[in-house]
């Protein structure tokens, strides 16, 4: 176990090289005046050129690129171009924490209520209630999460008046139960697009487990359908869910901006996009990779996991 | 019997087994279609798909307002209006006919993603049969670059992209100086990895198989095995990965067009659309935004119906 976690970890700090490198690269090789962007189109040339000095623009790639690789080691990634004083990290650290919060409350809805979804479906399969719980995880998995968002946000919020409709800074200072009700439409829109995968997954794992002769096996030595259920069917249909699970914290990333935005909710795709439009390129590498990371150690976790579940599993990696 | 009686007979026989699998190919096909035409869902996301392109061809040929001209406010004080006789859908910010836009909407949506579906298709297809074929040190390399693509969230990678190439003569001439083609070369790009690593792991099934074998010892090139041994095999899952990459394919444009960063105005685009109605939602003015989203809706709905129906049926 221990030679898989080493292993495990060695090619995920492989990977999170290459990816810097490509984020890198992406910003260098595309033609955007930064320094003339967040100056603005009135400040004058000795300024801009100023400004690029000060900043590092003029330093060859290589110099740009060894700044970028020492801040992923210290994690220390100077300052943003836009706001001087603030430091890259420091700014993105009170957003990043909002998105994670909404993030949480996502999850925790979603999670018991697709997993019990994926069940029922498998144990009613290709009954009615199986198909419609299959259509409804498709249309809510397709749908693209801002889009859920905007149909809540009129449905639930302005025609039902349930919950508001779009957040406000006054949430901040509720309770958390106060809180829930500017939360909860942007929690369900990310919820919504969630439970579709997992569902499904859970269902298939599930569906594979219930067709195994090891669980006829447990069935006719006598088990109760419940000591199945828990003993073989969980736990052998849970590695599939668990991946899905992480891997959908990584697209789940994606799908919060758009929400977000829908919302006003003050969180991380607000900077990203203020430091897309501005040109504030140490803000926008950071963002992006920091997003990066998160998928990479969900998915890191789960393989982990399932690697401590499953003794098979941590074959894979031999032999991948 | 003599020998050339012999290579007569084996001639025959080989022309005999070639014309029994092409027929076999035939029925396969035939069969496939069958059974997704017996298919609600199939059926269902074929005509509301076909809807939608008939809206995007026609255009405002076949609205009942000039989609991007029309400020018509004489039916409520101040533009937006709700909906109502005169305006189905009601018109937005500045008096345009929502109804009219909605039905042009998917025009840019309908052409972008489908073809950058295709583009990522076939480079990750290459991509992905030649890290399967060769395996080694070019798999090893590629792959890790595969996740580390991966690993890279697609919208913001697509944020980061789209609003950095403002302007450079280079991407204003391989882009033909349209927003909408680098559009498709950025989800392309973006969804190139994730069908190499599909593909990859449909060659690494196929390439130890006897054919391939077969096809090495009679010394063929590389080149020959892969585009004509091995593809015409796995054609089935191209296909529905396809499929599947249409459906995020057509995610991701409306996303980022929701963003600000994709499809640009003065185009009637879905996202483009809610996007501009967003804020006109505490003042209880619905309908510039539930309108287009019902329309992203039933798309995504469709495709992916007609996705999943693919799949089953291919993976039989």
């Amino acid at each position: 176990m221990w030679r898989y976690i080493v292993k495990r970890v060695l090619l995920s700090i492989v990977t999170l090289w290459l990816l810097a490198t490509i984020v890198f690269l992406m910003t260098w090789a595309l033609p955007s005046d930064s320094a003339r962007l967040i100056l603005g189109a009135q400040a004058p040339e000795a300024s801009v050129a100023a400004f690029r000095e000060r900043v590092g623009l003029n330093d060859s790639v290589f110099v740009q690129y060894g700044r970028l690789m020492k801040g992923l080691i210290t994690f220390d990634f100077g300052h943003s171009w836009k706001y001087e004083t603030q430091k890259v990290f420091d700014y993105l650290r009170t957003p990043l924490g909002k998105t994670a919060k909404l993030a949480m409350v996502a999850m925790i809805i979603t999670a018991p209520v697709a997993i019990g979804a994926g069940l029922i479906a498998a144990k009613f399969r290709d009954r009615k209630l199986d198909r419609g719980i299959v259509l409804v995880g498709l249309a809510a998995s397709s749908i693209p999460e801002f889009v859920t968002g905007a149909l809540l946000a009129v449905g639930l919020g302005l025609k039902l008046d349930l919950f508001e409709p779009v957040y406000s800074s006054n949430a901040d200072n509720l309770s958390l139960f106060g809180q829930l009700r500017y939360l909860m439409l942007p929690a369900l829109a990310l919820a919504l697009a969630y439970f579709g995968y997992i569902a499904r997954m859970m269902r298939a794992g599930t569906i594979r487990a219930l067709d195994s002769d090891y669980v006829r096996t447990a069935s006719m030595k006598g088990l109760s359908s419940s000591q199945v259920m828990r003993r073989h069917v969980l736990r052998n249909a849970a590695a599939p869910t668990i991946t899905v699970m992480s891997v959908q914290i990584g697209y789940l990333v994606s799908g919060i901006i758009g929400v977000e935005l829908v919302f006003n909710y003050p969180g991380f795709s607000r900077v990203l996009l203020d430091a897309a439009i501005a040109g504030d390129l140490p803000v926008l590498q950071v963002a992006v990779i920091i997003s990066a990371l998160i998928y990479m150690v969900a998915t890191l976790a789960a393989d982990l996991l399932i690697a401590g579940l499953n003794p098979r599993a941590r074959l894979d990696l031999t032999a991948a | 019997m003599t020998d050339t009686g012999m290579t007569d007979t084996g001639a025959a026989q080989a022309a005999d087994v070639l014309a029994q699998s092409l027929t076999e190919r035939k029925t396969a096909r035939r069969e496939r279609w069958r059974l997704l035409s017996r298919r609600p869902g199939f059926i269902v996301g074929v005509v509301i798909v076909s809807f939608w392109a008939f809206c995007a061809i026609a255009g405002d040929r076949i609205t009942p307002y000039d989609p991007f001209n029309d400020r018509d406010s004489k039916f409520c004080g101040r533009p937006p209006c709700p909906p109502s006789g005169a305006h189905w859908f009601g018109t937005d910010k500045i008096g345009r006919d929502i109804l009219s836009r909605v039905m042009m909407g998917a025009r840019d949506l309908l052409l972008v993603a489908p073809v950058a579906a295709v583009v990522a298709i076939v480079t990750g297809s290459i991509l992905g049969m030649v890290m399967g074929y060769y395996r080694g040190w070019v798999d090893n390399i590629l792959s890790r670059v595969v996740e580390a693509f991966l690993a890279l969230p697609v919208v913001m990678v697509g944020i980061l992209v789209l609003t950095l190439s403002r302007s450079s003569s280079l991407l204003k001439a391989i882009t033909f100086d349209s927003r909408n083609i680098l559009i498709i070369y950025v989800v392309a790009l973006l969804f190139t990895p994730i069908v190499a690593r599909t593909v990859r792991a449909t060659v690494l099934g196929e390439r130890d198989l006897d054919y391939v074998v077969s096809a090495k010892l009679r010394g063929e090139s590389n080149l020959f095995i892969m585009t004509r041994e091995i593809l015409p095999n796995i054609t089935g899952p191209i296909v529905v990965e396809l499929t599947v990459r249409i459906g995020y394919s057509i995610f991701t444009v409306a996303t980022l067009s929701f963003l600000g960063v994709g499809i640009q105005r003065p185009s009637p685009d879905w996202g483009l659309a809610i996007s501009e109605g967003r804020d006109l939602l505490p003042a209880d003015q619905w309908w510039p935004v539930t309108f287009p989203a019902l329309a992203i809706a039933t798309l995504v709905v469709a495709v992916n119906l007609i996705a999943d129906s693919i799949q089953a049926v291919y993976e039989r």
